[in-house]
């Protein structure tokens, strides 16, 4: 099963300097070998697959809790339709980062989680009584931010927020919350469904090294989720880094107030696991982005890249977690350094991402500012 | 302390010309500033308002093309401005006896003579503002597919494509960046058809200014090629610090400088206006042709670069797992303005664009003849032959514009 030999280390000699002959020697002990294939059918079948399977079981309780909610709406079943909400939420930061494939062609990520949603534009719409969720324009007004908007953007309490689905509106609510349910629905269902068909093996036999190898290219949408929108989207934009003014109003699931924190930490900790080769919902490892630097036996000062990485994955959380919610960090400090500090940890992990794993796996990296027009 | 800098500073700078061979040498004195100052007795001589208000002009347009509520009678209003027209959100704009279409393929070198093609050039302009509204307005709320115009996601944003993928707000401003911005500095105020015309260089060597102005004529000329570039930068005699000012030429000079085998190019295009702007005031005439050959290898060097780089953009968008159309219907937009504006860049001392309009035309009628629905069925080997033929026309590799 050595068929595949990657990371391999030529020491040519070329000895041309009288003759017409030329020889290369190979020194045999800087080979290296490591699977690609097994670590592709680790991340298909142990991490991404079931990961998904589980975010399609979150959906499936939201739409129950959520059928509950509309047919009485009491607190209770608010409540409870929010805890759903929330643990979707939560499960979709671990499929967030898989946009390749099935995801990539309907672009799954923008459109179940653009933030902040334009309520001006789900007010609008849900009077006219007339939109289509499926366009490109509208994924602002969908997905977990749409509904974090009617759940807990409507009123200052529950009281007030149950008023909502009681007043001469409710049946436009109650119908736009309809269509942005069946979107996710639709959108997830079929993203299972065609991994589970065809992609897996697609992804899986897709085993080369090349720039359009299943490693190479998931190796980069990963660290694009990584630098973008975990980093950037959940951090970074609302704390100003990149403008210089903070905006507080981008945290996600502003409205909800509180779990900004959590659902980075879940995210976070999807990315460690996946770096780790962490199954899915069982307490065991495959091969990995780590076993495969091991197996290049990546060092960077005399350290193993994989340790140093793992432990700045624990420094961000930490720091992370010390901190208030997203939204009061923001709001309630100038500047607010903390999270500032926090932030310099998460974005740490980038380089050593971008430039020292990707560099000893001879993966290059595919993506640039996007020209902003 | 920040007064300092305010101070004129100025280097001498001495050119010794060697290129006679009868020993025929000359050392030639011109006070260079450090900044596109250039001021009589105390008075500021650098003055480009014109400029300024056809890129806020363009500005406005260019928002208007993405407000499906705008009418083709009021785009084509806005593009055709007449004096007191309330066509603008900005009352200044519409006070103006400037407009945007009248200085489109109008420059004295390429179109005094050549009306024809002038008219045709402005034809297309008149037609992509009136096909904004007629062919995307009405589908702004439907998904784009083959044959059908309607929107389609480009990462985060939406874009609006006619039937064949193309955006046409993008070949209007794109076009823009060739058919009036750069044709009227290199081919108008650049040409010593326009820098020498009259008397103005015997105006100039006996500092002869304009009536009621502290400019002479042209300087004046010279200056209104610069505000082309810099007009609505926020420090306009030092520019460089916000390229992007405008949505035409200065954003892609721009672009262009933040990738790093052009880095630089931004400072030789404004050193070469600076240093011909002093030549002009010492009467240097020789080296303010040079620094004119300078600003036209450059400027067209980005029109040309651009063109190569959204056409490899687009053929590596298409060539993936999952081809992106959105964002390579983008590129390939913002590339058509640009290679229609190849055939406005110009050779250094020469008569001739990079392209001719012949050119250009069939350039254009290739991207999009590969199958009945334009963009939906280019090849991928149409869009990197295209970027090939015009990167062998350039000083510029196919590598380097491509990334």
């Amino acid at each position: 099963m050595k068929k595949y030999i990657f990371g391999v280390v030529f020491i040519a000699l070329i000895w041309a300097c009288t003759s017409e002959n030329e020889e290369v020697a190979v020194d045999p002990d800087t080979t290296v070998s490591f699977e690609r294939a097994a670590m592709l059918s680790n991340w298909a079948d142990n991490i991404i697959i079931p990961s998904y399977d589980a975010f399609a079981v979150e959906i499936t309780a939201l739409n129950t809790a959520y059928t509950s909610f509309k047919s009485d709406a009491t607190i209770t079943n608010l409540q409870n339709f929010r805890k759903s909400w929330l643990s979707a939420y939560k499960m979709w930061q671990r499929v967030s980062m898989f946009e390749i494939g099935p995801a990539e062609s309907v672009g799954l990520r923008l459109n179940m989680n653009i933030y902040p949603t334009d309520t001006q534009k789900i007010d609008g719409l849900m009077t006219s009584g007339t939109y289509d969720l499926t366009l490109s324009s509208n994924r602002n007004v969908k997905g977990f931010p749409a509904l974090d908007y009617f759940i807990n953007g409507l009123g200052v309490d529950d009281d007030a927020i149950i008023a909502k689905f009681k007043d001469e509106n409710k049946q436009a609510r109650f119908g736009y919350i309809d269509a942005v349910l069946a979107n996710m629905t639709t959108l997830t269902d079929n993203v299972v469904a065609a991994w589970k068909s065809s992609y897996r093996n697609v992804f899986v036999s897709n085993n080369g090294a090349s720039a359009t190898a299943s490693v190479d290219r998931f190796v980069n949408d990963y660290i694009f989720y990584y630098e973008k929108f975990l980093r950037a989207g959940k951090m970074g934009i609302p704390l100003g880094v990149f403008t210089g003014t903070p905006i507080p109003k981008n945290v996600e699931a502003y409205y909800e107030g509180q779990i900004s924190n959590e659902l980075f930490l879940e995210g976070l900790d999807a990315t460690q696991d996946f770096f780790n080769g962490k199954y899915f919902g069982v307490d065991q490892t495959g091969e990995s982005l780590a076993t495969y630097l091991d197996a290049l036996n990546s060092v960077k000062n005399g350290e193993d890249l994989n340790k140093i990485i793992n432990a700045q994955f624990n420094a961000a959380r930490t720091a992370v977690s010390a901190l208030g919610s997203f939204r009061s960090e923001i709001e309630n400090n100038t500047p607010p350094s903390a999270m500032f500090l926090a932030y310099d940890e998460v974005q740490k992990i980038v380089p050593l991402l971008k430039v020292d794993m990707v560099s000893a796996m001879s993966i290059s990296i595919d993506f640039v500012d996007a020209d902003g027009d | 302390m920040n007064k300092l800098l305010f101070l004129p500073l100025f280097l001498v700078v001495l050119f010794v010309s060697c290129d006679n061979n009868d020993g025929d040498d000359t050392t030639i004195q011109i006070s260079n500033p450090a900044s596109y100052t250039f001021e009589r007795n105390g008075n500021n001589t650098v003055n480009f308002n014109g400029q300024t208000t056809r890129l806020q002009m363009g500005n406005e347009i260019v928002k208007a093309l993405l407000t499906p509520t705008t009418s083709a009678e009021q785009l084509n209003a806005m593009y055709g401005h007449i004096q007191g027209a309330s066509n603008f959100q900005d009352a200044n704009l519409n006070a103006s006896d400037k407009n945007m279409r009248s200085k489109t393929a109008a420059s004295v070198d390429f179109f005094s003579a050549n009306t024809s093609n002038q008219a045709l050039i402005r034809a297309d302009f008149d037609a992509w503002l009136s096909a904004q509204v007629v062919e995307i307005f009405p589908n702004w709320q439907v998904r784009a597919t083959p044959g059908v115009a309607g929107q389609i996601p480009d990462g985060s944003a939406t874009r609006y494509i006619n039937s064949k993928g193309l955006e046409f707000d993008q070949l209007w401003t794109k076009g823009l960046i060739g058919a009036l911005v750069t044709d009227q500095i290199l081919n108008n105020y650049l040409s010593t058809a326009v820098l020498d015309e009259g008397s103005n260089r015997a105006d100039n060597d006996a500092d002869i200014t304009v009536d009621g102005n502290s400019y002479t004529n042209m300087e004046h000329k010279w200056d209104e090629a610069y505000g082309y570039v810099y007009g609505l930068n926020a420090n306009a005699a030092n520019p460089n610090a916000d390229l992007g000012a405008d949505d035409f030429l200065n954003k892609y000079i721009g672009r262009v400088e933040g990738d790093d085998d052009f880095k630089g190019i931004a400072d030789e295009i404004f050193q070469a206006f600076k240093l011909g702007r002093a030549a002009i005031v010492a009467k240097e005439y020789e080296v303010r042709d040079e620094q004119a050959a300078i600003i036209k290898l450059k400027i067209s060097e980005i029109i040309g670069i651009r063109s190569v780089y959204y056409l490899q953009q687009a053929k590596n968008l298409l060539g993936q797992e999952v081809p992106d159309f959105g964002a390579a219907f983008h590129d390939i937009s913002e590339g058509y303005g640009f290679i229609y504006s190849l055939q406005f860049t110009r050779k250094p001392n020469s008569n001739e664009p990079y392209f001719s309009k012949a050119e250009v035309d069939a350039l254009l009628v290739d991207l999009m003849n590969d199958g009945p629905n334009g963009l939906w069925d280019v090849n991928l080997s149409t869009l990197e032959n295209m970027a090939t033929a015009i990167a062998a026309r350039f000083e510029f590799s196919l590598e380097e514009a491509s990334e």
